[in-house]
């Protein structure tokens, strides 16, 4: 893998280094100021809520992915149990919605009235403040990564095991939220929101909102994870990717490097399902399947580990082709990804990014045998 | 002379009548016998009313002439008077009554004919579904779907212009129809569910049972299941026999059939009054369930150890293949839990070849799927090893990705090529039910299966790895891949052979996990968490250790289930195992030396 060599440029160590990067964020931002116009400015008239919310859903994804990129591709830590940090915002949101709709209407959420239960249990105090909840998906997801990683790294789990590990926490969790009596909805998980910071989710403004945000925190997390690639611990984090005991030999620390990586990678992740749940109006515990966390992984593959732009593409073009696909032919999208997944692992290693190399190469070859074949 | 006869004669009247009295004030011994008494009772019974010596001459010639009368008339006469006044004690108002009437007809039942049981037997069964009807002047019908007949002779009849009124069921009189009903079918050939299920309804209404039809019972062609059920309620009705010798007698040899049962009789007695009043009693049954209790609890551990030990070598089974895959070729192979999968479809495959052409052979389709569903899964994973994994040797976390691209393609083909539902498997005569070994504890032979199918397999393939040239291969390439092929080991021949080998393993354990488990293109994701924390717990490259770490999941789940439920098992498991893992990344075992 490349570190991405930067032109020293005032501007690019500031905000900005890779062109490429640039082109997406600006593009990002385009979606970010388009959205409300093109949807709400000319009176209706405009993209339909399908989209937008399919652009929407979209975003969180990308959040996902650069957040997997961030400990993956430059961290060399891959994590197979982002679902859970993802699940987690989702499960924390989910919370507030259905609190705020069980005051609002006061008919009780569906896994009251299964579990038999007057009121809702505990833990649910507090929630009918969104800032609470906000304040919530950032310290518990950053208690639960701190706590995780701390131990995991410490006793020096890496590569494959430390997936295994992860793929095996994501696992027990699925488990733990499959049962009924947590007050989480159990396999039915939760439904039945309504609205959100006063705004009902069934209608325009509450969609296109959603997608705003969405889009507009995709900008920032790959302004920031771009800048925080570039800065010093980014370096430390792509030394301990490259070469984690010499970085040891050398008398760094590395256990902070990864785990600050690894608490940011998780907040992010909690942040895109804190964005998601809203959108799709459900959570389950499918969402902290093995399957969930391992398809994150294969956008990072594909799209290209180590490059920001690699993961944000590789997420977005992965899901617009699954939303695509699915509505068409549904059987399909398994031999699809599949198949796409075969083909980046076996002959592209870097994934999609390395495609214009490999033409490059492929012309190059061409021109060079066409002399030789006048020749002869 | 004449006097002297006259005399005798009167005496030996006397006698005759004497002993009909006899007969009316003890009517319990004509329980017992046949049903003469039921059929003289009423045409005495004015007669003992009136006692006196000017009348006897006269009620000596009646009965003289009756009984003239009776032996003249067929047997079937006699019957059905006899019949006719059961069925009046049934429609009687009195509890009681009808209860005692169902006791006469488990004994007409019992000692009379073939067709005397048949009639019992239809009659309770109608009385219980209220298609006994009852008229007045004792005429009973039975109904049977808007058929009439008459209760006493099966002879179909108009339907009748009198009102039927219906016994009346009480609770108690329900249970003692449904106990008869049950035991008379225990006199009957049936299959054995429905004498399982039979035995269960005397069970539950042990104390209404009665001991000569379970001893008769007991002398039929039944299986051990059923025998032992029914020498259990045996026990349970000396235990309430009325002599306290034969009830101490009842509760010492209770005391050596330890179940949960027994335990609860015991427990019953002890409360009752009648019993624990008497010392003696009271201590044999305080000893009995001491002795009881003990048992039981050991059986408990045995039972939970057992199922431990068959959870475990299900886990291995699953984990074998992994062993060599993972474990000593380091491939992450994610498509493990599918190969298991297409093992079973395999199998099922193979079922489906002896179905169409040798379906009198059926029921040893198992045998035959093992070496068709070792080389069908094996070289799957060789043509897995050709195509993909080969390319991915120095990239592991590439090669975990590309596998489960694998298992998401063999799943989807699986689910176009035979739908998601579940295979349906021949239930084969040798895999089912069980021998019960002591209380509670009954080993089933599926389970027992598995253990020694796991078994087999773990001694096979260590034998392979350690004393074979393939065996030596394989280990000296995992080893050192570069001096191997330095003194002539073609590596990448090893490679696909290995790995056909490690696919060729989760196939069987496929196999083995179809008789098991439910059968359907999902279940591979089932194994594969399971399978990679018994590989990894166990220490890489170590087979032994894989065994160990299976027996050591597998206990320690079936432990905890008891407490506080299988998911939470689970749970509790896989976060202990990632502690064990922080703690002792190399697993439980490490191979010494370098690797």
């Amino acid at each position: 893998m490349s570190v991405a060599i930067r032109r020293k440029s005032i501007l690019g160590d500031l905000f900005l280094g890779d062109p490429k990067v640039t082109v997406i964020a600006g593009i990002v931002l385009l979606i970010t100021i388009g959205l409300p116009i093109f949807s709400l400015g000319f009176g209706g008239i405009g993209l339909s809520r399908y989209l937008v919310n399919l652009i929407g859903q979209i975003m969180c994804f990308a959040i996902l992915a650069l957040a997997l990129d961030l400990i993956w591709g430059y961290g060399g830590v891959l994590s197979l149990g982002h679902g859970i940090f993802f699940a987690m915002g989702g499960y924390l949101v989910a919370m507030h919605m259905v609190k705020i709709a069980y005051l609002k209407t006061g008919t009780p959420p569906n896994f009251m009235l299964f579990m038999g239960w007057d009121a809702l249990p505990q833990y649910y105090a507090g929630f009918g403040s969104p800032l609470y909840t906000l304040f919530l998906v950032f310290v518990l997801t950053t208690l639960l990564a701190f706590t995780f990683g701390y131990v995991s790294f410490r006793s020096r789990v890496t590569g494959v095991y430390f997936a295994l590990i992860t793929q095996a926490l994501t696992y027990v969790a699925m488990l733990f939220f499959f049962r009924n009596d947590t007050g989480f909805g159990g396999n039915n998980g939760m439904t039945g929101f309504l609205e959100l910071l006063g705004f009902p989710l069934n209608q325009m403004p509450a969609i296109v909102g959603l997608a705003t945000v969405s889009s507009l925190t995709a900008f920032v997390a790959l302004i920031f994870c771009s800048v925080l690639t570039r800065s010093p611990i980014g370096h430390m984090l792509i030394a301990v990717r490259d070469d984690e005991p010499r970085l040891r030999f050398l008398g760094y620390n590395t256990i902070w490097v990864k785990l600050f990586a690894w608490c940011v990678s998780a907040v992010l992740a909690a942040l895109a399902g804190m964005l998601y749940v809203p959108q799709v109006g459900i959570i389950n515990p499918n969402l902290l399947s093995p399957m969930v966390s391992l398809e994150i992984a294969v956008w990072v593959a594909i799209g290209g580990r180590g490059t920001l732009v690699g993961a944000f593409v590789g997420a977005t073009l992965i899901q617009s082709l699954k939303f695509w696909l699915t509505a068409f032919i549904p059987e399909a999208w398994p031999f699809v990804l599949a198949g796409l997944v075969l083909v980046v692992t076996v002959a592209l290693p870097n994934g999609l990014l390395d495609i214009p190399a490999l033409l490059r190469s492929i012309f190059t070859a061409v021109r060079r045998a066409e002399p030789a074949a006048k020749e002869s | 002379m004449v006097t002297i006869l006259g005399i005798l004669r009167i005496l030996h009247l006397w006698v005759n009548i004497f002993q009909v009295k006899i007969m009316l004030t003890f009517p319990a011994p004509g329980r017992t016998r046949n049903n003469t008494l039921p059929a003289f009772a009423p045409r005495i019974f004015p007669l003992r009313k009136s006692v006196s010596a000017l009348l006897l001459p006269l009620a000596m010639v009646c009965i003289f002439l009756l009984g003239a009368y009776d032996q003249a008339d067929a047997q079937g006469q006699k019957d059905a008077t006899g019949r006719s006044d059961v069925l009046a004690e049934i429609c009687s108002p009195k509890t009681d009554e009808q209860i005692r009437a169902i006791g006469v007809l488990v004994h007409i039942a019992s000692d009379g004919s073939e067709q005397d049981l048949a009639w019992s037997s239809r009659i309770i069964e109608r009385t219980l579904n209220r298609g006994l009807g009852c008229g007045p002047e004792s005429k009973y019908v039975l109904i049977d779907d808007q058929n009439y007949f008459d209760a006493a002779t099966f002879q179909p009849v108009s339907k009748p212009s009198f009102e039927l009124s219906f016994p009346s069921l009480t609770f108690r009189v329900r249970a003692h129809l449904e106990t008869a009903s049950a035991e008379l079918t225990l006199l009957v050939k049936s299959t054995p569910e429905i004498q399982e299920s039979v035995v269960q309804t005397i069970e539950k209404n042990f104390k209404i049972a009665d001991k000569q039809i379970i001893e008769r019972a007991m002398k039929l062609d039944y299986n051990s299941a059923v025998l032992s059920s029914l020498k259990a309620i045996l026990s349970l009705l000396e235990l309430h026999s009325d002599s306290v010798d034969k009830r101490l007698a009842a509760i010492k040899r209770v005391g050596t059939e330890p179940n949960r049962r027994t335990q609860t009789a015991l427990l019953e007695l002890l409360k009752d009054n009648e019993y624990s009043s008497d010392p003696r009693i009271k201590t044999a049954l305080q000893s009995s369930l001491r002795k009881v209790d003990i048992w039981l609890k050991f059986s408990n551990i045995l039972a939970v150890a057992f199922s431990g030990l068959s959870y475990a070598s299900i886990l291995f089974l699953a984990a074998l293949g992994l062993a060599i895959i993972f474990g000593l070729m380091g491939v992450i192979n994610l498509a493990q839990g599918e190969l298991i999968m297409l093992g079973a479809y395999c199998t099922f495959l193979v079922q489906a070849f002896f179905k169409t052409y040798f379906p009198s052979l059926l029921g040893w389709y198992l045998p035959a799927a093992v070496p068709v569903t070792f080389l069908a899964t094996a070289a799957i994973g060789i043509m897995m090893e050709l195509t993909v994994i080969r390319f991915l040797y120095k990239r592991p976390i590439m090669t975990l990705l590309a596998t489960w691209a694998v298992s998401l393609l063999i799943i989807n083909s699986v689910r176009v090529i035979f739908g998601t539902q579940n295979l349906e498997f021949v239930a084969l005569s040798y895999l089912s039910g069980g021998v019960s070994v002591i209380g509670d504890f009954m080993i089933t032979f599926n389970r027992l299966f598995a253990i020694i199918f796991a078994l087999v397999a773990l001694v096979l393939t260590s034998l392979l790895l350690h004393k074979t040239k393939f065996g030596l291969y394989i280990r000296a390439v995992t080893n050192n891949r570069e001096m191997a092929r330095c003194i002539g080991v073609s590596t990448r021949m090893v490679d696909s052979l290995a790995f056909g080998f490690g696919s060729g393993l989760a196939g069987l354990g496929g196999l083995a996990l179809s008789q098991i488990f439910i059968a359907n293109p999902n279940m591979g994701q089932d194994f594969i968490v399971d399978s990679f924390m018994t590989v990894v717990l166990g220490g890489v490259g170590n087979l032994g250790g894989t065994a160990a770490a299976s027996l050591t999941i597998g206990e320690i789940n079936l432990f905890i289930e008891p407490i506080w439920g299988a998911v939470a098992a689970k749970v509790i498991v896989l976060l202990l195992f990632i502690f064990f893992i922080q703690w002792r990344p190399e697993g439980m075992f490490t191979p010494k030396g370098r690797r």
